[in-house]
């Protein structure tokens, strides 16, 4: 397939690009690894105008440790970098593992963090050929007044496929955002938005700039899983991040976040409170499994159905709660 | 330093019957191909070449009431834009016209196309085009396509009915009369797609009105030089292919496709050569791939588990046009009856229109569906039973010598050792019904025919040779080698036969202005049949080497053997002439005889002809066993193919490296058929028409594969050889499907086993305990 035609802005700083973007009047669109944009550009879903380059930026391209020991994740900086980046490795591995569950290497060469956290939604009706899409009245998600996927829906249910956002939204990052005017930050659970076509906080003049991850207690453990029906190269049917500190047999701070079965990471509250009350015991976990079922709230049958969806979130909840169990700084003091 | 070589080889001690038969070796284009040499039909870019764009229908069904092309033609680039009005009224198949006149019959169907200058400008004019349609209600359901009354998909077949056919051989109430237990299942298999690694491309020249040339990666040359050529009225030989490298062909690619004649006649239009390939979801848009299959089998055996009647339905959904489900449907009902011992059977299939896409042989040669089927049906016989899957499968196993009750003939037949062989590797015996929770085991078997009659009369294979005077040999072939390594195999074959080594033989193939005819790589026929053509035309070159050579020694030309790059008498070996010294004084001489040999090959065989089915249409059939062992996550419902042990009667492996490779991608093709792959169908679309949401799988899913040779020296094939184009993955399905239902305790009746599918069975086995 060929891409349309469009303008190209290399941007060398932060400054041109969020002019790019202001003098784009929304026909714009911010290319970072392009792994995700290209392919939407090409499928005609996205025609923007103009497409700003980003990943000649510098500022944008590298990790950097807060004072307050928070780690600044440049968005333009590769998936692939991050996989290999220690303090990641160190301080949030739950991160590492859902950064290498994106794509294969090939993606993750050239996609970016920036990139994945701010994927475009997904769906059967929508990440289509033109001509596939001709065939069918406009959606919601194209701009009409329809949707396909869940007759007589008044929403967008396209899916939030990005493997790093529940693990972002676990790990109470914030999502540094920049326009013309200056910076605002978000919570990535507060950037994330249960809506299909407005996905995210981001405004049309507006782009990531960098994701900050605070540095957390000793004793905080992560874990992420992915489920998928292929061994890479797959969106996930159904991914978990979770992040929880253990001390002496305690867990506090619990957060757990299914992705990639409804428009916006689902964070698990009455879950993550049943773990904080019966820690991570046998016992404990199965119950935190059985609440993970019933808190979901309403699913929809799109890449696969809402009973399936329901039963992979239980399973991933009591697998993340037993890999925190096993992983820790600690080992000795693993929850037995 | 060649020859020297050369002598010193001669020298050692030859263990083996044959010197180069039987040893691996890698292809002789591996290279060219691992660096990215090799030329496929996209590379070719000829001067003053256009590229085309296909306008398709975006509803299933309709009239057309009217089609705009103003704006296109007036886009700057645009060279031609054609509809059905400049076809001349083509029809590429009986049902089919080209670039649809008046009705369009799914979503998809080809309705005008464009060239331009570039691809862009083509796809910009093609967007410009408005098609204005009259909808009709569109028939996606087999059950509704048959109800009284609806408006036929083609006005001339009022019922909607393609085909109807019902095939029986022996007395089949009799046999079900006394059976002793009768089991009755349906099955069903969803849509699967080739995925071909090549999308659909042509290049074609059709510059002067004499002659059109044509690129395109096909299986057969010489069947879609003879469509061509008929459909524009061309004498054949003005029909130039050039089959250069194909990226997969599956069964899929066997003849021509609209898109052939669509650019044929965009460069007849602008007298300039055209391009046209196919996007990513054009692929799955113009479908050709597997069917929808809805089985129903009935069978009937002793208590001792012997077959006696197997009956089997099939309705199957053939889209708005039939291509080649037809011979699907024959084929499946002769299978019924050619892998075990039966007294009778009988297959009725019917082929019903629908606005859903037209489907193709897919990989296997639509046989894949069938034989699932009633080997997951053979298992439950045997669970019903108390019989072990393998003694039931041994107990009615066909032999060496058998005759089928359609009077197909086994002239050589390993089923017993591949079943054997695969049990004793597999340690079937210690895992089978032994395993822990969740892990399980199956077994599966198959047969295909080697080449046979059919698609002509004749099933001809035709190969010339020349020999330069340095000794080095061109192989000329029709064959097309799609990835399957039959190049190599026939210059093994030439080497074999020639005493001399692959390395010194070129094969050029895939221009039908050189090549000799070749009804090319349809049927399994490659080895089997232009192996035979080729040690034809070795003969040939013998003779006239053999007159240089004895002359020479003093010799008759009859005790002569071509042995290591020599050629020598019987009984004085150590009187040796070199092969090429031979080539070289065989010009080099008074006579100057340039040496080149010719050979052809038909099976003598009859063929099936007749209203009974009747006939042996082949003169080799391959046979094969596997087995799989695979481990189910209860909680998820994913399946993981754990190991396959996989055996197959080649007859003789010419190259045992590339039947190890077409073993290998027939499971990894067979597992994707199983648990993978189904494009799921929407009012007439695929929903997941790409590679990321169609879920065909990756290298990461290969299981371990152990891989077992049988060689049962077939009488006709050359060095006794027969196929491994398409049989082993009859019994992939099979293994792995059965291995699932073991694994959980539950017959499983549907493909693709996905884990929705597999959870849905673990709840049906614990409502029904
Ligand atoms: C075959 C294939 C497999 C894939 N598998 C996976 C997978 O398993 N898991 C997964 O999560 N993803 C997957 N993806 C999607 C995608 O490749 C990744 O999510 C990747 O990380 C996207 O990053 P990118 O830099 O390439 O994004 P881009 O394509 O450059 O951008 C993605 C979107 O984000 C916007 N954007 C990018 N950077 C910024 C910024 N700094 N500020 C504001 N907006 C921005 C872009 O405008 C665009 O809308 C897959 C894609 C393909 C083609
Ligand atoms: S879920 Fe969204 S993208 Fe999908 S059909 Fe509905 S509106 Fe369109």
């Amino acid at each position: 397939m060929r891409l349309p035609r469009f303008e190209y802005v290399k941007a060398s700083t932060t400054g041109e690009a969020l002019a790019a973007l202001q003098a784009g009047d929304g026909q714009t669109r911010i290319l970072a690894g392009g792994t995700d944009l290209l392919v939407n550009m090409k499928y005609r879903i996205e025609r923007p105008a103009t497409v700003i380059g980003i990943r000649t930026i510098d500022e944008l391209c590298s990790v950097t440790t807060g004072s307050d020991g928070s780690l600044h994740l440049g968005a333009g900086v590769t998936l692939s970098s991050l996989a290999e980046n220690s303090l990641i490795k160190e301080s949030c591995p739950g991160l590492g593992r859902a950064i290498t569950a994106v794509g294969s290497k090939h993606i993750r060469n050239m996609g970016t963090i920036g990139g994945n956290a701010c994927l475009n939604t997904r769906c059967w009706y929508y990440n289509q050929s033109q001509l596939w899409r001709d065939a069918r009245e406009v959606c919601r998600k194209a701009g009409g007044n329809v949707c396909h996927a869940i007759n007589g829906s008044e929403r967008c249910h396209a899916i939030n496929s990005s493997d790093t956002a529940p693990m972002l939204v676990a790990l109470d990052a914030e999502m540094v955002i920049q326009n013309r005017e200056g910076e605002r930050r978000v919570l990535a659970r507060e950037f994330y938005r249960n809506d299909g076509v407005r996905y995210n906080a981001l405004e049309p003049e507006e782009m990531l700039s960098r994701i900050e991850i605070p540095r957390g207690n000793t004793e905080r453990r992560t874990a992420f899983i992915k489920i998928c029906s292929r061994r890479g190269l797959d969106f996930a049917m159904a991914n978990i991040g979770a992040a929880v500190s253990v001390k002496a047999g305690r867990c506090s701070q619990v957060r757990i976040v299914i992705g990639a079965i409804a428009s916006h990471p689902l964070i698990l509250e009455k879950t993550a409170a049943v773990v904080e009350e019966g820690g991570l015991s046998e016992g404990g976990m199965e119950q935190a499994a059985d609440t993970a079922r019933t808190e979901l709230g309403t699913l929809t049958n799109l890449f696969s159905s809402a009973g399936y969806k329901r039963q992979l979130a239980q399973v991933l909840v009591k697998r993340v709660l037993q890999e925190l169990k096993g992983s820790s700084r600690n080992k000795r003091r693993a929850g037995k | 330093m060649q020859r020297r070589s050369r002598q010193e080889r001669g020298a050692q001690v030859m263990v083996s019957k044959y010197s180069v038969v039987g040893q691996r070796h890698p292809r002789l284009d591996g290279r060219q191909k691992a660096t990215g040499r090799s030329e496929f039909s996209d590379d070719v870019y000829l001067p003053g070449m256009l590229h085309g764009k296909i306008v398709r229908s975006s509803i299933p069904r309709g009239r057309i009431v009217n089609i705009d092309t103003s704006r296109a033609e007036q886009l700057p680039g645009v060279k031609a834009v054609i509809t059905h009005k400049d076809t001349g009224g083509l029809m590429p198949g009986p049902d089919t016209v080209l670039l649809c006149d008046e009705m369009v019959n799914y979503f998809g169907d080809e309705v005008a196309a464009v060239a331009a200058v570039d691809e862009d400008t083509a796809a910009e004019a093609a967007e410009l085009i408005k098609v204005e349609y009259e909808p009709m209600t569109p028939l996606f359901s087999m059950k509704e396509a048959m109800a009284e009354g609806v408006p036929p998909i083609h006005n001339y077949i009022e019922d909607n009915c393609a085909d109807d056919i019902s095939m029986a051989f022996g007395d089949v109430d009799k046999a079900f009369s006394e059976s002793e237990h009768i089991r009755t299942d349906e099955y069903v298999i969803h849509p699967s797609h080739s995925s071909f690694a090549e999308h659909h491309v042509v290049v074609a020249d059709y510059s002067l009105p004499e002659k059109l040339t044509v690129w395109t990666p096909v299986q057969s040359s010489a069947i879609i030089q003879m469509s061509l050529a008929q459909n524009f009225g061309l004498s054949s030989s003005n029909v130039r292919i050039m089959n250069l490298n194909t990226g997969g062909a599956f069964c899929g690619r066997g003849s021509e496709r609209p898109h052939h004649y669509i650019a044929a006649i965009l460069s007849r239009k602008t007298a300039k050569p055209v391009k046209i390939i196919c996007t990513a979801d054009e692929e799955f848009i113009i479908y050709r791939g597997g069917g929808k299959y809805n089985f129903t089998f009935k069978t009937g055996v002793m208590k001792d588990g012997r077959l006696k009647a197997i009956e089997a339905d099939l309705l199957h959904d053939c889209g708005p046009y039939v291509e080649t489900q037809f011979i699907m449907l024959r084929f499946t009902g002769f299978q019924l009856q050619m892998l075990y011992k039966v007294e009778a059977s009988k297959f009725t299939g019917k082929l019903v229109y629908t606005n859903n896409p037209p489907y193709f042989f897919h990989h296997g040669a639509g046989l894949v569906a069938m034989r699932f089927a009633f080997g997951a049906q053979l298992d439950a016989i045997a669970k019903d039973l108390g019989i072990d899957p393998v003694e039931i499968r041994l107990k009615n196993a066909v032999d060496k010598g058998y005759t089928t009750l359609s009077e197909m003939h086994f002239a050589s037949c390993g089923l017993k050792e591949c079943i054997q062989k695969t049990v004793k590797k597999s340690g079937w015996k210690k895992k089978h019904g032994k395993l822990p929770p969740y892990r399980g085991i199956g077994i599966g078997c198959g047969v295909l025919r080697a080449g046979g009659k059919g698609m002509f009369d004749h099933d001809t294979s035709a190969v010339f040779i020349k020999i330069d005077e340095d000794g080095k040999v061109s192989l000329v072939t029709g064959l097309p080698d799609m990835g399957q390594g039959s190049h190599t195999a026939m210059a093994i074959i030439a080497a074999e036969s020639l005493g001399i080594t692959p390395e010194d033989i070129k094969v050029i193939a895939g221009d039908t202005d050189i090549t000799p005819f070749d009804a090319g790589a349809i049927s399994q026929r490659g080895t089997f049949t232009t192996g035979n053509a080729v040690k034809n035309a070795c003969s040939d070159v013998k003779k006239q080497l053999g007159k240089t050579a004895a002359t020479e020694m003093g010799v008759k030309p009859s005790e002569l053997v071509f042995k290591d790059g020599k050629i020598f008498s019987k009984g004085k070996p150590e009187k040796a002439i070199l092969f090429e010294d031979a080539v070289y004084n065989t010009l080099h001489s008074s006579e100057g005889r340039f040496v080149m040999g010719r050979g052809f090959y038909n099976p003598p065989t009859e063929g099936v002809s007749g209203g009974d089915y009747k006939g042996n249409p082949a003169l080799a059939y391959s046979f094969g066993a596997q087995i799989a062992e695979v481990e189910v996550d209860p909680e998820t419902g994913i399946v993981k193919l754990l190991n396959m042990t996989v055996a197959h009667d080649v007859g003789r492996a010419i190259n045992p490296m590339a039947v190890e490779g077409q073993l290998d991608g027939q499971v990894f093709s067979g597992m994707g058929q199983t648990l993978f792959e189904e494009c799921i169908m929407e009012n007439g679309r695929v929903l997941n028409p790409s590679l990321l949401d169609y879920k065909l799988p990756r290298p990461f899913e290969v299981p371990g594969i152990e891989h077992i040779i049988v060689e049962t020296n077939d009488p006709y094939g050359p060095f006794g050889a027969k196929e491994v184009g398409q049989g082993p993955i009859q019994c992939t399905s099979q293994a792995i499907a059965n291995a699932v239902s073991n694994a959980i305790g539950h017959h499983i009746k549907e493909l693709p086993i996905t884990p929705e599918r597999v959870l849905e069975a673990i709840r049906q086995k614990n409502k029904n305990q």
